[in-house]
């Protein structure tokens, strides 16, 4: 019962209590006009008894006034006046009661009436005497009609005043309950005015009070803050519905903001790949190019090229040309793999051999390692793009006077590599420029291996998924550059380390 | 978890829902009661007018004198006797708006078939016809404390005349022994022949002559068993109660004669009521002594007072009491005694003390 109350529409329950209310009201009104009614009834029915009393009394005297009537002229029009008369004082006469009480009233009727039909009794002899001409009948019969008219018309004027009597008071009685009757109704239908206003407010509170928390808390959420407690639906009318609706709408907002926030993530890693197309298209390029030179070709050449030396006793080209024969092979191998630093330190170390045969020992190479740290791995082709890197750029057109350090240590939770020269330095531009990845390598300038700075510094930070793999430092125009580049200290090494 | 709050909810909503339909409930029920209540009120004060009692027999007492206290006593002694036997007496005229003479009274109880007729109305002609036009039609009559023996009435209900007048012959001698023991005392005693006492004896007219030769033979046997030398000379004086104030200028009329008597001795109570204040007017107060009738409370004050020597009084209720019980015997065994005598009582200064006790004092001047 009581929850198809509360599953009603809003509608239906407003319009419900206006109804009840109504109905109440209208209930009650009914219930006054009623007792209003029946009073004003018993009111009217007060001086009932003496209307009565009247009308026998009017009767009486116009039987009499025929019988008198017929007795003077003996018309025809007397006689059936008489009849008429007769007829309709009977009928009067039979109303009243014959019952003998200790009131007054009651006995006077019972008289009244035993005497009418004596009366009656006499009138109609009367009558008959003077049809039949008996002058001394009717004489005696009228004069004892008349008497008894008279004696009938005080009882009738004297039970008619005692009634009265009563009947005022009664009447007075009735009028003074009317008024305190009228009095109460009063206060009824302010009370019923008052008490179903009061419940109207009440009710119409209860139905409304869901929406106005439920207004709150869209304020609460109008203001940013996604996480407002929402009101409990308490019914299940149209409000409860939108509160209902109301939390289903936050939480899918709040679902809707979790994919928004995952397709960010999403393009993020897009674009990544991006990077990585990048730099594939670079290294299908690269290998384009390595593919142009048969590296087999070029291997078993040199090799026939490292024994023909060995053959005439020229240990140094032997030396020389073995070494080249190892950095191409690298470079060819070793193009998409993940090495060790060592090998990249040994391609380093191979690389400065064959400059320094090619410039004849220019170039001062001092490497200072930490060992422990060579097994960590990382992406190939690192290194050594960095130190040409710093031949090519810092101290190409030193002559013998250029110097490369290698550095290998660890700083607290990473492995650094520095590559130092004390060349022409970069300026502070510059070194913003090839580490904001926007220093594009000029194609296929001069001796390359081809791998340009930004290609390194992408690749080393998709490797250890950060952006600071890498540190350019520059005291300025002659006073040499270091590039420091920053590997994760991964759990092997620690191992190691141990 | 979740389900649990819906539950609490759900309760929450409820006992919300109650809260809001019980004080409307309450409160309508409220209105509708007060409402109720007061209908209720109404009606119940509506009927207590209605309760009223029914009888079985409907007799009527018709006196010539409605509101004289005699015959309301006698009339209350009728009523009190006649309610346990279910029957209602009424004084018949009392509710009505003339004032019709017993005759014309008899004439209503006639045509209007009571069921028993008491009747004080004296030994006239007319009287006598109603009282037998009466008992043709079967309503049995009873006259009271005036009997119309010639009539066809079937019981007569009154006091002995014979024994009241013997009470009023030796109230007569008592009278004339005062009398003597003043005239001793005072400077009369100078030999002389003194007159005879006149004695009055104030009579209906209306009362038949037979009842008053009952009383009369009764005082004069009273007083001639009593033999003391004083001579009297008893006459009696006929009231005209023709109309209505009649009676009392009568009575005046001997207290103006010449001959005003010495005793006058009233045979009902407005005749006593009538000569005392003539007495106390005239100022022959000690002079005349009244031999009054009946105790009401003007006549016991008057005893008191010295003003009225002394009363006869009828035990009133008695009487009527009498009437109700003839009228039920005829009508339930077709007759009754021919006479009912009511007990007569003396009323003077030595014991009217225990009469006005009973009955509180009337303010009389």
């Amino acid at each position: 019962m009581l929850s198809k109350l509360r599953s009603l529409p809003l509608s239906y329950k407003i319009s419900g209590i206006y109804i009840l209310a109504n109905l109440f009201i209208f209930i009650v009104d009914i219930l006054l006009l009623w007792g209003i009614n029946s009073m004003s009834v018993d009111m009217e029915m007060t001086y009932q008894d003496n209307r009565h009393l009247n009308e026998l009394l009017l009767s009486l005297d116009s039987v009499q006034d025929a019988m008198t009537g017929y007795l003077n002229a003996k018309t025809t029009d007397s006689l059936s006046d008489y009849y008429i008369s007769e007829q309709h004082y009977s009928e009067l006469v039979n109303e009243l009661g014959t019952e003998i009480t200790d009131r007054p009233y009651g006995r006077m009727e019972r008289n009244i009436k035993n005497m009418s039909a004596d009366y009656l009794d006499d009138v109609s002899k009367t009558i008959e005497a003077k049809r039949g001409r008996n002058v001394e009948k009717y004489r005696v019969h009228y004069e004892d009609a008349t008497r008894l008219y008279e004696y009938i018309k005080t009882y009738i004027r004297s039970l008619n005043s005692e009634q009265f009597v009563t009947n005022s008071q009664m009447y007075t009685s009735l009028a003074r309950s009317f008024r305190i009757f009228e009095f109460f109704a009063i206060i009824i239908m302010f009370a019923v005015l008052v008490g179903s206003a009061l419940i109207i407010i009440r009710i119409t509170g209860a139905l409304i009070d869901p929406l106005k928390q439920l207004s709150e808390s869209a304020d609460e959420v109008a203001n940013g803050n996604l996480d407002a407690t929402l009101p409990k639906s308490t019914y299940d009318d149209e409000i409860g519905k939108l509160t209902s609706a109301f939390g289903k709408m936050m939480v899918s907002i709040k679902e809707y903001i979790e994919r928004i926030r995952m397709s960010m993530e999403k393009e993020r890693i897009m674009q990544e790949k991006e990077l990585m197309m990048e730099t594939h298209l670079k290294d299908a390029q690269l290998k384009y190019l390595q593919a142009q030179i048969n590296p087999h070709f070029l291997f078993n050449t040199l090799n026939a090229g490292a024994q023909l030396a060995m053959m005439e006793g020229a240990d140094r080209t032997y030396e020389y040309v073995q070494t080249v024969a190892d950095f191409f092979r690298y470079n060819v191998k070793k193009q998409d793999e993940m090495v060790n630093l060592e090998e990249e330190v040994e391609l380093v170390d191979n690389y400065i051999r064959i400059l320094n045969v090619r410039f004849s020992g220019d170039i001062h190479y001092e490497k200072q390692v930490d060992e422990r740290l060579l097994k960590v791995r990382m992406p190939s082709m690192i290194l050594q793009p960095i130190v040409e890197n710093a031949v090519n750029h810092g101290i190409r057109e030193m002559g013998d006077k250029g110097h490369i350090f290698l550095r290998v240590y660890r700083d607290l939770d990473r492995i650094c590599v520095s590559v130092r020269d004390n060349g022409k330095g970069m300026s502070s531009e510059d070194i913003d420029k090839v580490v904001g990845g926007k220093w594009k390598y000029e194609e296929q300038v001069g001796d390359s291996n081809g791998i340009g700075m930004d290609n390194v510094i992408a690749r080393l930070r998709l490797y250890c998924e950060r952006d600071d793999v890498i540190n350019i430092y520059s005291e300025g125009e002659d006073l040499g550059t270091e590039v420091i580049i920053y590997l994760p200290l991964t759990d092997e090494v620690i191992k190691k380390d141990v | 978890m979740h389900n649990n709050s819906e539950k609490n909810n759900s309760a929450h909503s409820r006992r919300r829902i109650a809260g809001l339909i019980i004080p409307t409930a309450i409160f309508a029920l409220a209105i509708l009661t007060v409402g109720v209540l007061l209908y209720r009120i109404y009606l119940v004060r509506q009927g207590q007018e209605g309760d009223e009692k029914s009888f079985d027999r409907y007799y009527v007492m018709i006196t010539d004198d409605l509101k004289s206290s005699f015959w309301q006593s006698v009339y209350s002694g009728a009523q009190s006797t006649a309610l346990d036997k279910n029957v209602f007496v009424e004084l018949l005229g009392s509710n009505l708006s003339y004032d019709y003479t017993p005759e014309e009274l008899m004439e209503i109880a006639i045509s209007s078939h009571v069921d028993g007729i008491m009747v004080y109305g004296g030994e006239t002609e007319r009287m006598k016809e109603l009282i037998d036009e009466a008992s043709q039609k079967g309503i049995p009559v009873v006259t009271m404390y005036s009997d119309n023996p010639n009539s066809q009435r079937c019981s007569f209900v009154g006091v002995s005349g014979y024994n009241m007048g013997r009470e009023y012959g030796r109230q007569v001698t008592d009278v004339l022994r005062e009398k003597k023991r003043l005239s001793y005392n005072g400077a009369t005693s100078n030999g002389e022949e003194e007159p005879p006492i006149g004695i009055t004896m104030l009579v209906d007219k209306n009362m038949s002559s037979s009842d008053q030769n009952v009383i009369m033979s009764g005082l004069k046997d009273s007083l001639s068993g009593e033999e003391n030398g004083t001579g009297y000379d008893i006459r009696t004086m006929a009231v005209d109660n023709s109309n209505p104030f009649s009676v009392e200028e009568s009575i005046r009329d001997v207290f103006m004669e010449e001959n005003i008597p010495d005793i006058l001795i009233c045979l009902n109570e407005l005749d006593t009521t009538c000569a005392y204040q003539a007495a106390i007017d005239y100022n022959m107060v000690g002079s005349v002594y009244i031999l009054g009738y009946y105790d009401s409370d003007k006549i016991l004050n008057a005893i008191s007072r010295n003003v009225v020597f002394s009363s006869v009084a009828i035990d009133t209720n008695e009487l009527g009491s009498f009437c109700v019980e003839a009228l039920e015997e005829y009508n339930e065994s077709g007759n009754t005694s021919q006479y009912f005598t009511a007990d007569i009582t003396l009323i003077d200064r030595n014991n009217v003390s225990q009469f006005m006790t009973k009955e509180e004092p009337a303010d009389v001047e």
